[in-house]
């Protein structure tokens, strides 16, 4: 490190402590919120913390400023957590920032304008973003980690702060997502549910009156439980709201919303175009989505092999799975509009063992039981229209309209 | 709020001024228990990806690891308040701590399989066994209460030697062994025993539990509904705590030989298409999973059996299973057996010409079950069936009266698998 004056040391701490007590009495929240931001390693944060690292004896100097003695308690943790945060200590550096916080959070409490809530928002997303390093931090070195966790409590309180009637309570989104964003890191998702109950049917919130980007990341974590449960038509109206009202700019953003839309859409009987799959990068549905429009199960089977670690870890491997029933409606669709052009009087008679030579072509080895029930199975979920009559082996379809669209609707289970 | 207030109480970490040896867990705390007994919070997956280096510095205790992180809600369940984050050190020799057996005695609350003689007043060491006790608080454990792990082996052993007896109803002796390894179970989160040792002890408590999960469906009497709901609650608790000695225990060296089979467990509780068992979708569970897991055979089996259920494939369903269940994942699906031919049967009714009623014969052979048996569970579902000049057993289809039988379904036998019978 290099030499730094004494004088240029008292400099740069005074310059922050100004700093930091002109924000609060002009309330002035970005400013503020600049102050805190540890993890943006901005240049004056580091050579403060650079500073501070030279200078052990900082409390004092907080203590005699005028303007922020009152501010000790959220300050001498802050020079804390940012020293140890430059020297790489980084549970160390979380806890004291933890500390800080909670200070802050107490002082805050006691402002009443929501002017404070960036600098807010700015804790909130330094105490997950500083327990998740900390919490490699303790994994390498063989231990529990577990302050990603604590962060989650520590936000929970966050959010009973602002959960109130004030102008404060716009803010509750951003702690919200934050939440999720923890939540889902650690597995615990179900822990979300009760934050969701509070925004969606507590009286105080009005979700019209959110921030734009707040309801977007909403929608999307949102949007994402509904695709675990499989709740179709729940994502989808929750990831096309993120996805509509997500800024186009942000393609990385739009990019993950997609990678869950995709595998929605598709149980509703939509498929993309394949140039929104190239333009954001999600070629391994280009498979899937081409078995959908031929009609081809051994090309399906082979795409959810191909990314069955991606699928599995995203969660849509079991929403892929579905899409089988759409794939044999298609194939048979086929196999009908073939028999049409041949012979138009007996093309609504599929003969059983058509359909296993059909499949047979295919590589999928199937005997007639299994394409019976097959079939039985498609006639009872409305993806064919007929029946089917067992002595004969034939299927016999409706002269109308025998191959129902899904029209954004899931199949019927 | 009420719901952060909540969480707060759930998510509270053990102060930091506690050694690092013994923490990293959150003690016992008297759990919030929610009503609805296997909701998703049974299913806290266990966070630690780390190797478990410091443990093995604990030379005082050779073969204990301590737990390094906690799976709350289920330590909880097992009793007591977070007073203290110190695990006991467990002493006592017997199968039931002495001051348990003699006040047993005097109060007559002794088990059929306790009494000496058939002395409803008389007990002794070798019979007796400990109680599960709802509510312990910390503060009152004696380490002379609690039975270190060798005794636990032996007591787990003697308790499910007694399956074998055929000297009582079933329920009888489910009911004791459901209780008595409850209390093993508690006795070895106390002393957060968390090592290979109990993960064969927590296997054998899950097999327990799926054999009972079997049996108790031929079963009857007043009680047995709660019975099966009971044990269901416990065979999902014993099993999330299982998954989390994996995680816990698992190093790049050491594969458990059944890992893959009881994880298989997970996927076959979700053939219950009416509710989510676990609480936690499936999907989610799965991301979590390592990949030599989701690989092994015994995942592939049930993730087949799983799709081939949701997709109404009866055919493939019970092909696949008489081809590779083992016996434990039998115990499981046959519950969810009779849906499927149910299912199956609304299918043909539905689907099927009407002129060309369906075969019971070959329904029956695709079913996996007796013809007789066939006929009665299309009786059972509101349908007719007929026969032909010949005899031969027809089912007529359109028939508008399908339905699902209100009390659920009668437990067919399942040919094909008879090895597995009873």
């Amino acid at each position: 490190m290099a030499y730094i004056s004494m004088g240029e040391v008292h400099r740069r701490i005074t310059e922050y402590l100004n700093g930091f007590a002109d924000a609060v009495s002009s309330q002035d929240g970005g400013s503020l919120a600049r102050l805190l931001s540890l993890s943006s390693n901005s240049p004056s944060l580091l050579s403060l913390a650079d500073a501070l690292n030279v200078f052990q004896d900082a409390n004092r100097l907080i203590k005699q400023s005028d303007k922020c003695s009152q501010f000790a308690e959220i300050i001498v943790p802050l020079f804390r957590s940012l020293q140890n945060y430059r020297l790489g200590n980084l549970v160390d550096a979380y806890h004291a920032f933890e500390k800080s916080s909670n200070a802050f959070v107490q002082e805050f409490r006691n402002w009443e304008s929501a002017w404070a809530l960036e600098a807010l928002h700015v804790i909130a997303y330094e105490i997950r973003v500083l327990a998740e390093k900390a919490d490699r931090e303790l994994a390498s070195s063989g231990k529990s980690p577990e302050k990603l966790k604590g962060a989650g409590s520590f936000l929970m309180k966050v959010f009973g702060v602002l959960a109130g009637k004030g102008p404060k309570r716009v803010g509750a989104l951003y702690v919200t997502c934050q939440l999720f964003k923890i939540y889902f890191k650690l597995g615990t998702v179900h822990l979300c549910r009760s934050v969701i109950r509070s925004i969606e049917t507590a009286r105080i919130f009005d979700f019209e009156e959110f921030p734009r980007r707040d309801k977007v990341t909403y929608m999307y974590y949102t949007g994402r439980l509904e695709v675990f449960n499989e709740n179709f038509t729940a994502a989808d109206d929750k990831l096309s709201y993120a996805l509509t009202h997500c800024n186009l700019l942000k393609e990385a953003n739009i990019r993950m919303i997609l990678k869950y839309l995709i595998p929605v859409k598709l149980s509703l009987g939509i498929l993309p175009k394949s140039c929104l799959l190239e333009k954001y990068d999600l070629l391994e549905y280009s498979n899937v989505v081409l078995a959908l429009k031929r009609g081809d199960l051994r090309l399906l089977r082979r795409a959810l092999q191909e990314h069955e670690d991606q699928f599995l870890r995203s969660g849509v491997y079991l929403v892929l799975e579905k899409l089988e029933l759409q794939v044999y409606q298609r194939l048979l669709k086929k196999i009908y509009i073939i028999q049409k052009q041949k012979d138009p009087s007996k093309a609504h008679q599929l003969k059983l063992e058509i359909i296993v030579k059909a499949l047979k072509w295919l590589e999928m080895d199937m005997d007639l039981d299994e394409v019976e029930c097959i079939m039985t199975i498609l006639i009872y979920k409305n993806l064919v229209k007929g029946y089917f009559a067992h002595k004969s082996k034939v299927v016999v379809l409706s002269k109308q309209d025998p191959f129902p669209k899904l029209n954004g609707k899931p199949v019927s289970s | 709020m009420d719901e952060s207030g909540h969480h707060r109480r759930r998510n509270r970490n053990p102060p930091s001024s506690h050694s690092s040896s013994f923490t990293g867990t959150g003690g016992f705390r008297r759990r919030e228990l929610s009503s609805h007994p296997t909701k998703s919070s049974n299913f806290v997956s266990s966070t630690s990806t780390s190797s478990l280096n410091n443990s093995r510095d604990l030379k005082q205790i050779p073969n204990w690891k301590h737990r390094r992180n906690s799976s709350q809600e289920e330590k909880g369940e097992e009793g007591g308040t977070d007073d203290s984050f110190t695990p006991v050190i467990g002493t006592c020799l017997f199968m039931c701590p002495e001051g348990e057996r003699t006040q047993r005695e005097r109060l007559r609350d002794l088990a059929v399989f306790e009494r000496l003689n058939g002395d409803p007043r008389k007990t002794s060491p070798d019979l007796a066994v400990k109680k599960f006790c709802r509510t312990i608080s910390n503060k009152y454990i004696q380490a002379s209460d609690v039975r270190p792990l060798p005794v636990l082996e032996d007591t787990l052993k003697y308790l499910l030697d007694l399956l074998d007896s055929s000297d009582h109803p079933f329920e009888v002796v489910h009911d004791f062994i459901f209780d008595r390894t409850r209390s093993i179970r508690q006795d070895l989160s106390m002393q957060n025993i968390v090592n290979e040792r109990a993960i064969h002890m927590y296997e054998e408590v899950v097999k327990f539990h799926i054999i009972s999960h079997l049996k108790l469906q031929s079963c009857s009497g007043s009680n047995i509904s709660s019975l099966r709901y009971l044990n269901m609650e416990q065979l999902t608790k014993a099993l999330a705590s299982l998954y989390n000695l994996y995680d816990l225990n698992r190093n790049v060296n050491s594969v458990f030989e059944n890992e893959a089979e009881f994880r298989s467990f997970y996927v076959l509780l979700h053939l219950n298409s009416r509710s989510q068992p676990m609480g936690e979708s499936l999907s989610l569970w799965l991301r979590l999973l390592p990949s030599s897991i989701i690989k092994s055979k015994e995942m592939c089996f049930s993730r087949r059996v799983l799709r081939y259920f949701r997709m109404g494939n009866y055919k493939s369903f019970f092909c696949t299973i008489a081809g590779e269940a083992s016996y434990l994942q039998y115990c499981i699906m046959k519950l969810y057996i009779g849906e499927v031919r149910a299912l199956a049967v609304s299918y043909i009714n539905n689907c099927c010409y009407k002129l060309h009623p369906y075969p019971l014969t070959h329904l029956s052979k695709l079913l996996m079950m007796k013809e007789s048996d066939m006929e009665s569970l299309c009786n059972a579902c509101g349908l007719e069936t007929t026969a032909d000049e010949s005899g031969n057993k027809l089912l007529p289809t359109k028939q508008t009266t399908f339905c699902i039988p209100k009390e659920g379904f009668q437990s067919y036998d399942l040919l094909g698998l008879q090895e597995f019978e009873r």
